[in-house]
């Protein structure tokens, strides 16, 4: 036996170690930009210490609907067909609305063949994170362009996209989604925080994420591969997330300007202004930013547009406290003197 | 003349959206008080305003619910059919006629009432003419056939419960009405209503309104619907209970119910539900089903429980909104691309309705497969009469689920999909629950749930599916059989052909023949049509649709040496089945066998 201790397993705020938020191997494409990000929501989710078993996967169909398999071993999971996630999501939740509904799309999936699903989530402010892994190309059917494909930009093989893109996040804005952000897969501390902000959060949080596709997207031509993002890349501010069991107050106080946003579970997100200051409370200047983006042929990160002011999904179901689930049987089933007491109404008694 | 009692058929002939809909139920529900028996059909537009409606009423003391074969009565309102209405009428039938539409009546051969309606209508109220002039024609009507003042009054405080004004202007019109065909008729015509005892056990009621309570009794948990008629009054009938059966002290209701953006969100939000753990259903028509294919194969095949109401109407297509039609069994029995079978149950009667809306979420969570409830346009959004409805007689059948931490702690061997006790059912956990979590799949999967392409895991898989439902036939609804000792002609039909099938029955005995009648209420198709099918001679297989969807099933899955027993009388113009027309082709249909 070794004279040298053990070394101790690091144990987050509900003493688990990280082992438990991981899953299984990835199959996707190695440099796959979808794998970065499934590291960070297992990151995300341990250091925010939310039980494993609380968190239902959600996804639709293509490489980003896999994803889930290689994260959360210990949650349930329902890999849906093809962009219909929302709709899934949105009756698993009517059902069980203490979960933390952690749906992972595509832009195949997200913006076109489940563009009005993903629509209507936002409308009801359906109360989940739906990240986005947007690489502008199909990639399970081999690289045809997607929904996302910016104009000029040619991926490997083929001609360049001439056809307007969908902006999820301009979109989400449009349709008064109460937290929407863009990011990048490369940028893993701007993700972490916004993830964690995102599950933080009570209503429907939209996280675009520039997700390069090494195989098919991947070269110079293309707005969408790992250089032209790096080289691209318009940051709105620092974003850093300060979880609600450790005390705000005790936290550094960066030295220049910045904003503290409080989450629905007391949690913060802190955006540290770079040069000019970004309002994620004012929709208008958060078009405007990805307006400018997209003209400059740019893509803007961070949290762009935020409001805690409007009421979530569950408040407008008018449910119990308790998630349907847990209803006893006797509150689900009227008594028989009820029934009794109907057919004697019916009758005119 | 000979008086002609309680046997007859009116027709009102209308303007969609004129108000016709509430004096028509009037009518209906003074008949109906007045203790005879009698069934209405409304035969109304894709529309909102403005295009020909008909209300058909048909009296008989035999308790004959089907349309009958002719109109007796015809009361002429709107000048939209006015011609060809009055012309299809046979001679010696009675008109009542809107003398203010300026339409000519030119018959000379039928029992002619002009009424004054608009003018007499607009003496009572100028603003609300249009409405009252159906309260009118009631009111003459009541006064030819004999309707009495009681039973009126009974059913106007029906419709218009409370509502004191609306119940006094409509007293008056009825009144008015009544008053003209005083004063200026003497009733040359034979059609006159008796009163008979007036048992009070039975009631009207819609199957649509029925299957929602139903639900409600099932412990339905969610509701995810789109609007589509015919079925949108089931979903509004869920909605409408909700607050009184379902609802607590500080107005907090255990079911949600949310109006999705398509029926493929709706068909999703399902089995969202489902997965969770929960009750979830939808309702909707044939154009529904079809948008929601991809996630039936998804409930099929990841074993999720949910349920989908079918209010079968015509198809392909748009087809005909408003009219009614067996057409979708077949869709719903295959439904999804791949190799799939689900169950379906099908109710005949109000009763049934109430009975398979709780059922259809038991056999769904037992078997942890989609289950459809298939009704039709004349079912469901016509009132019938209904003895009443009979409480659950079992607690709510939650399947294999596991829930406790040290139930699934003492299983051995646990697998999502590993079949532990040889009926093709497997064990379940929930999500939340920490209990062997899995990623849920439309994909090919071993009995983990993990991912899998290899042939034994699919071939398994495949194989237990098909054991799984194939073991369900004999738990589900049984035939209801009506059959003579001498087995010569054997009827198999399902659903709402129940209310016509006694009339086409009495109508083939007339020439001497047996009929035993058969009513299959679910598939897969419960041992007992087998036997059924062996016991006669011939069997007809009788259905409201082209290709004779049921008899497409029953040559498939019978044993070979009966499938030439068995032969297809199917027939479909949109209308409610007429008795005749039915049992005609029922004749012609043997007489060409038999040859």
């Amino acid at each position: 036996m070794s004279d040298k201790p053990a070394r101790a397993i690091k144990l987050n705020v509900i003493n688990e170690p990280k082992e438990n938020y991981k899953g299984g191997p990835s199959s996707l494409c190695p440099g796959c930009g979808h794998d970065q990000i499934s590291n960070v929501i297992i990151n995300a989710a341990w250091e925010n210490g939310i039980e494993p078993h609380r968190i239902a996967k959600m996804s639709g169909i293509g490489c980003s609907s896999k994803t889930p398999a290689y994260y959360l071993g210990q949650s349930h999971g329902f890999n849906t067909v093809h962009g219909r996630m929302p709709s899934v999501t949105t009756g698993a939740y009517a059902i069980n609305k203490d979960l933390l509904y952690l749906g992972v799309s595509g832009d195949g999936d997200s913006a076109s063949i489940g563009i009005g699903q993903l629509i209507h989530a936002i409308r009801r402010n359906m109360d989940m994170v739906y990240i986005v892994e947007n690489n502008g190309v199909y990639g399970l059917t081999k690289g045809q362009y997607s929904a996302t494909a910016d104009i000029g930009s040619k991926k490997k093989k083929g001609k360049a996209n001439e056809t307007q893109p969908i902006d999820l996040c301009a979109l989400a804005i449009n349709l008064g989604c109460t937290f929407v952000a863009r990011s990048f897969s490369g940028s893993k501390k701007q993700l972490t925080s916004l993830i964690k902000a995102a599950m933080s959060h009570k209503g429907f949080a939209l996280i675009d994420v520039i997700s390069p596709c090494v195989t098919f997207n991947n070269n110079d031509e293309s707005m969408r591969s790992y250089g032209y993002v790096k080289e691209n890349e318009v940051t709105l501010h620092m974003a850093d997330y300060i979880p609600h069991f450790e005390p705000v107050a005790e936290v550094e106080v960066p030295e220049g300007h910045f904003t503290d946003i409080t989450l629905h579970d007391g949690s913060t997100i802190r955006l540290e202004t770079i040069s000019d200051s970004h309002d994620p409370s004012d929709s208008m200047a958060a078009l405007t930013a990805l307006h400018q983006a997209e003209m400059d042929k740019k893509h803007v990160t961070g949290l762009l547009y935020f409001d805690s002011s409007k009421p979530s999904l569950a408040e407008d179901l008018g449910l119990v406290s308790t998630p349907l689930l847990d209803v006893a049987e006797s509150d689900l089933r009227p008594s028989e003197e009820m029934l009794k007491q109907m057919n004697s109404e019916f009758l005119g008694q | 003349m000979d008086t002609i009692v309680n046997d007859f058929t009116i027709n009102i002939a209308t303007a969609n959206g004129t108000g016709s809909q509430s004096a028509n139920l009037i009518l209906l529900q003074s008949l109906f008080d007045m203790g005879v028996p009698v069934s209405g059909k409304n035969l109304f537009p894709s529309n909102i305003s403005g295009l020909p409606t008909w209300y058909i009423v048909r009296l008989s003391d035999q308790g004959y619910q089907a349309p009958g074969d002719r109109t007796h009565i015809q009361i002429l309102v709107n000048k939209a059919t006015w011609a060809e209405d009055l012309a299809s009428l046979e001679p010696g039938s009675v008109v009542i006629w809107n003398t203010d539409s300026k339409m000519p009546m030119d018959r000379t051969d039928v029992f002619s009432y002009p009424v004054p309606m608009t003018k007499l209508a607009r003496s009572l109220s100028p603003k609300l003419a249009k409405l009252v002039t159906n309260i009118v024609y009631v009111g003459a009507l009541a006064e030819i056939i004999g309707i009495t003042d009681e039973a009126l009054h009974k059913a106007v405080a029906g419709q218009f419960k409370g509502k004191e004004s609306a119940i006094e202007l409509n007293k008056t019109a009825l009144e008015l009405g009544r008053t003209h065909a005083k004063e200026n008729f003497t009733k040359e015509d034979p059609y006159v209503v008796q009163e008979r005892s007036v048992e009070q056990d039975r009631f009207f009621f819609e199957g649509n309104e029925a299957v929602a309570l139903g639900c409600i009794f099932g412990g339905v948990q969610l509701l995810a619907w789109y609007p589509i008629t015919p079925s949108s009054s089931l979903a509004e009938g869920i909605i409408g209970w909700i607050p009184r059966l379902r609802t607590n002290d500080e107005g907090e209701a255990t079911c949600a119910v949310i109006q999705a953006e398509d029926e493929l969100a709706a068909a999703g939000m399902v089995l969202g539900a489902g997965w969770a753990g929960g009750r979830g259903m939808t309702a909707t028509s044939g154009p529904g089903i079809s948008l929601m294919q991809e996630f039936i194969g998804l409930a099929y095949f990841a074993e999720i429980p949910s349920v989908f109401w079918d209010v079968n109407r015509v198809g392909p297509s748009t087809g005909l909104p408003t009219r009614t039609q067996q057409s979708d069994l077949a869709m719903l029995y295959e439904g999804s691309h791949g190799d799939t079978q689900h169950i379906v149950i099908m109710p005949g009667t109000v009763e049934e309705c109430f009975e398979f809306g709780w059922r259809a979420f038991d056999i769904s969570e037992r078997y942890q497969t989609p289950v459809f409830g298939l009704s039709d346009l004349d079912l469901g959004m016509n009132r019938w009469a209904c003895e009443g409805f009979t409480y659950p007689d079992t607690p709510m059948d939650r399947g294999k689920t596991i829930r406790e931490q040290d139930v699934f702690e003492a299983m051995e061997n646990f697998g999502r999909y590993r079949d532990l006790d040889g009926d093709g059912i497997p064990y379940r956990t929930l999500p939340g629950s920490g209990m062997a979590p899995i990623l849920y799949r439309g994909t090919g999967h071993n009995p983990d749930g993990v991912y899998s392409e290899k042939p034994d895991d699919y071939f398994n898989l495949m194989t237990r599916l098909k054991d799984k439902i194939n073991n369900s036939r004999d738990d589900l609804p049984a035939p209801i059989l009506r059959e003579e000792v001498e087995g010569d002609v054997g009827v198999i039909y399902f659903g709402s052909m129940e209310n016509t099938i006694q009339e086409i029955d009495d109508i083939l005995e007339a020439t001497g023949m047996k009929v035993s009648q058969c009513r299959v209420r679910s598939l897969p198709l419960h041992s007992e049509v087998e036997a059924f099918v062996r016991r006669h001679k011939t069997t007809i297989v009788l259905e409201i649709n082209r290709d004779g969807q049921l008899w497409g099933i029953l040559r498939r899955e019978l044993p070979n040496d009966i499938v030439g027993q068995v032969h297809s009388v199917a027939y479909s113009d949109g209308m409610p089945p007429r008795a005749r027309i039915y049992a005609e082709k029922i004749l012609d249909k043997i007489k060409e066998v038999s040859q």
